[in-house]
């Protein structure tokens, strides 16, 4: 999301096909797009945008990894050092046994590692102000926004031409 | 967008198919020849072979069922590679057939139940075996007939039908759901059949071999072996046909959902294969850990192979996005997992058989007393006591040794207990002196001795030799052979299929950077 106080015209869209041709519009006549809204995710759309791989996969190994070892090394010097417990006559250094633990606490450090980081970056802490443009971008509409706080006239005038030659249901302009 | 639907099975391709299969023949012959009396060597590759190229035709119809009854579509435009490697269950039933025919006329000792010349149940017989005349009523015979062959030919039954409705699909003139609904019928009523019976297949066929063994996850175990035996030759199938010029609808798309499958399955894999070592472990019976401590033992490069092949590799290299888009890196992962579950078969089968044959032998030849030295009965529990007076270790050693039936059936962590086999090795001369002419273990006595030779390194058991590989080659080529055949039949691509636009328009909306954006979009 953009600073405060941006204003943005957006334009919303009832098809998934008839965005994505807007979208290829767009980039063939240079426009700028500040953001594409969808309510559901839209194949195909993400290297029409020029959007790059996201990288939190490679934060995910290394929460993993990090879990992995927390884990089969908590249970080593719970069992062996700290508190050595005998179970069915087994060693007390008994790998087998700690390799569930050892998944689950792979599981669970990738997964809310991922998590925090992804909510982290996109700055969604609980009591945060959600900036909607239109509430409907959640339900039907597919949605092109464009920041126009320091354009010109004639531009926006081209902004909504554009929307108009690539069937846009409505227009609208809004400050968030 | 050129739908070339008709695939041409070139004579030269038939030429080094049959080359292939000569190759194996040859291979099959020498191991025929260079073993003991009971042609073990030759009749465990012969299982081995036949087991696994069988399952491979099995699971592609299962895969292809739960496909069709789940109303996937992106799947439509490689169908007809699964029906076709389907129908290579007709040659399965020959093939296991040979195997029952030696059941029935002891042509082979791949399984000790079998060895009704000793009368193993027969509560006066001095071969008296208390375990397997428990499971009399299920191994014999009659039952692996019905288990092997019997189920295959249902198997087949269904396979033939499914795709005749496919095929016949062809012939309409729109793509209604007609000829769907009846897939649907044969694929949901393959399911449970599929998934039952194969249970019954696997217990008969791979896990009797070690009749006193048995292990609630084996059979879960195996058919996933199977199903990315299936997988990984799809993969290489696709792969290999696209470099053809054929399916070249088929995209990176459905190679990257193909991939997540043997990514994912081969995941599921390591949980079956570490499942049912763990609870064996953990439960420390006697008769059950002995299985893995005989092949972590004598067999270590089998037992860590495969975990290795069909886990590391897949797993490390498959993890990425990308990885699973890229034919180079799909197929060459692809081949070290086929080749990765043709190794766990042999994991499975050869230690087991060799060790059934070995005893045969020598109670043939009247050596032994006792008819399972390989397996601990309760009377063997005395070597134990003297073990843990000679050698004062640790708490948990000891109790260790206490809860086992045996001896040295204890010790069967992967890594903690090298010091405890040692200790072993130096307690067990006592031990079978304790317990001497009560059993024949192989640790004492003559020297002579079945179980010693059968653990000692040979080719063909402890790891695959060069015939193996030859066989191996012969079988693919028998599976290719049989499967272009098929293929070349009807049109590569269900025309009318009702999936069949969706399928072209496959995409799974991963976005990888290296890529030309430029799959199928309109």
């Amino acid at each position: 999301m953009a600073a405060e106080n941006t204003k943005v015209l957006y334009g919303l869209y009832n098809d998934e096909e008839v965005l994505k041709g807007a979208v290829k519009a767009a980039n063939a006549a240079h426009l700028d797009i500040m953001d594409v809204f969808t309510p559901f995710p839209v194949h195909g759309l993400d290297p029409l945008l020029g959007l790059k791989e996201s990288r939190l996969h490679y934060l995910g190994f290394i929460y993993g990894a990090t879990g992995a070892l927390f884990g089969f090394l908590a249970m080593t010097w719970i069992f062996v050092s700290d508190w050595p417990t005998m179970y069915g006559g087994k060693p007390y250094w008994s790998v087998p046994a700690f390799i569930p633990i050892t998944f689950e606490m792979t599981v669970l450090f990738a997964a809310w590692g991922m998590t925090i980081t992804f909510y982290t970056i996109c700055g969604m802490w609980p009591g945060v102000k959600a900036k909607t443009l239109d509430n409907r971008i959640t339900d039907d509409k597919f949605c092109i926004a464009f920041d126009v706080t320091n354009a010109s006239d004639s531009s926006v005038d081209q902004l909504k031409g554009f929307f108009q030659n690539t069937h846009a249901e409505e227009v609208n302009v809004k400050t968030i | 967008m050129n739908l070339n639907t008709q695939f041409v099975f070139q004579n030269k391709t038939k030429t080094l198919l049959i080359a292939g299969m000569v190759l194996g023949a040859v291979c099959l012959g020498l191991t025929f020849f260079n073993d003991d009396p009971y042609h073990t060597r030759f009749w465990t590759n012969w299982l081995h072979n036949s087991v696994f190229f069988t399952g491979i035709a099995f699971m592609s119809m299962f895969f292809l069922s739960f496909q069709i009854t789940a109303f996937a579509g992106w799947n439509s435009v490689v169908k007809r590679v699964w029906e076709a490697m389907s129908q290579f269950m007709w040659v399965g039933i020959i093939l296991m057939g040979v195997i029952v025919l030696g059941v029935w006329g002891h042509f082979h000792h791949l399984y000790h139940w079998n060895s009704t010349d000793l009368n193993l149940t027969d509560p006066e017989a001095p071969h008296y075996d208390r375990i397997l005349a428990g499971k009399k009523s299920f191994l014999n015979p009659i039952w692996f007939t019905v288990g092997t062959i019997g189920f295959l030919a249902i198997w087949y039954f269904w396979a033939k039908n499914l795709r005749q409705a496919s095929v016949d699909q062809d012939t309409m003139e729109t793509s209604e759901f007609k000829y769907y609904r009846i897939q649907r019928k044969w694929a949901a009523s393959f399911l449970p059949l599929g998934g039952f019976l194969s249970t019954v297949f696997l217990w008969q066929s791979v896990m009797s071999i070690d009749s006193h063994w048995y292990s609630t996850m084996f059979a879960w175990y195996s058919m996933v072996s199977m199903w990315l035996g299936a997988i990984s030759m799809t993969v290489m199938l696709i792969i290999y046909l696209k470099s053809l010029g054929y399916l070249e609808y088929v995209t990176q798309n459905h190679l990257h959902d193909i991939g997540k499958f043997l990514f994912g399955i081969s995941v599921f894999w390591t949980y079956l294969w570490f499942d049912q070592f763990m609870l064996i472990w953990y439960a420390n019976n006697g008769e059950e850990t002995i299985y893995f401590n005989e092949r972590m033992t004598h067999y270590p490069v089998l037992f860590w192979g495969n975990l290795l092949l069909n886990f590391v590799t897949p797993f490390l290299i498959l993890m990425r996005n990308d990885t699973k888009r890229k034919f180079g890196t799909m197929f060459f992962v692809a081949l070290i997992v086929f080749f990765g579950h043709w190794w766990d078969y042999f994991y499975m089968i050869k230690p087991g058989a060799r060790i059934s044959a070995h005893e045969a032998l020598e109670l043939a030849e009247g050596k032994h007393g006792d008819s399972h030295s390989s397996v601990a009965p309760a009377k063997q529990e005395a070597p134990a006591a003297p073990a843990k007076e000679e050698n004062p270790v640790a708490p948990a050693e000891h109790a260790a040794d206490a809860h086992a039936g045996e001896g040295h059936a204890a010790d069967t962590t992967a890594d903690a207990h090298v010091a405890d086999a040692g200790k072993h090795e130096e307690a067990h001369p006592v031990a079978a002196e304790a317990a001497a002419g009560d059993h024949g273990d192989g640790h004492g006595g003559d020297g002579h001795h079945a179980v010693d030779e059968s653990k000692a390194f040979k080719l063909g058991y402890t790891l695959p030799g060069l015939e193996e590989i030859g066989i191996l080659i012969g079988f693919v080529s028998l599976f290719l052979f049989f499967f272009f055949n098929q293929l070349s039949k009807v049109s590569l691509v269900p025309l009318k299929d009702p999936f069949l636009e969706e399928s072209l328009h496959h995409d799974t909306g991963a976005l990888i950077e290296s890529e030309e954006g430029g799959h199928a979009h309109h």
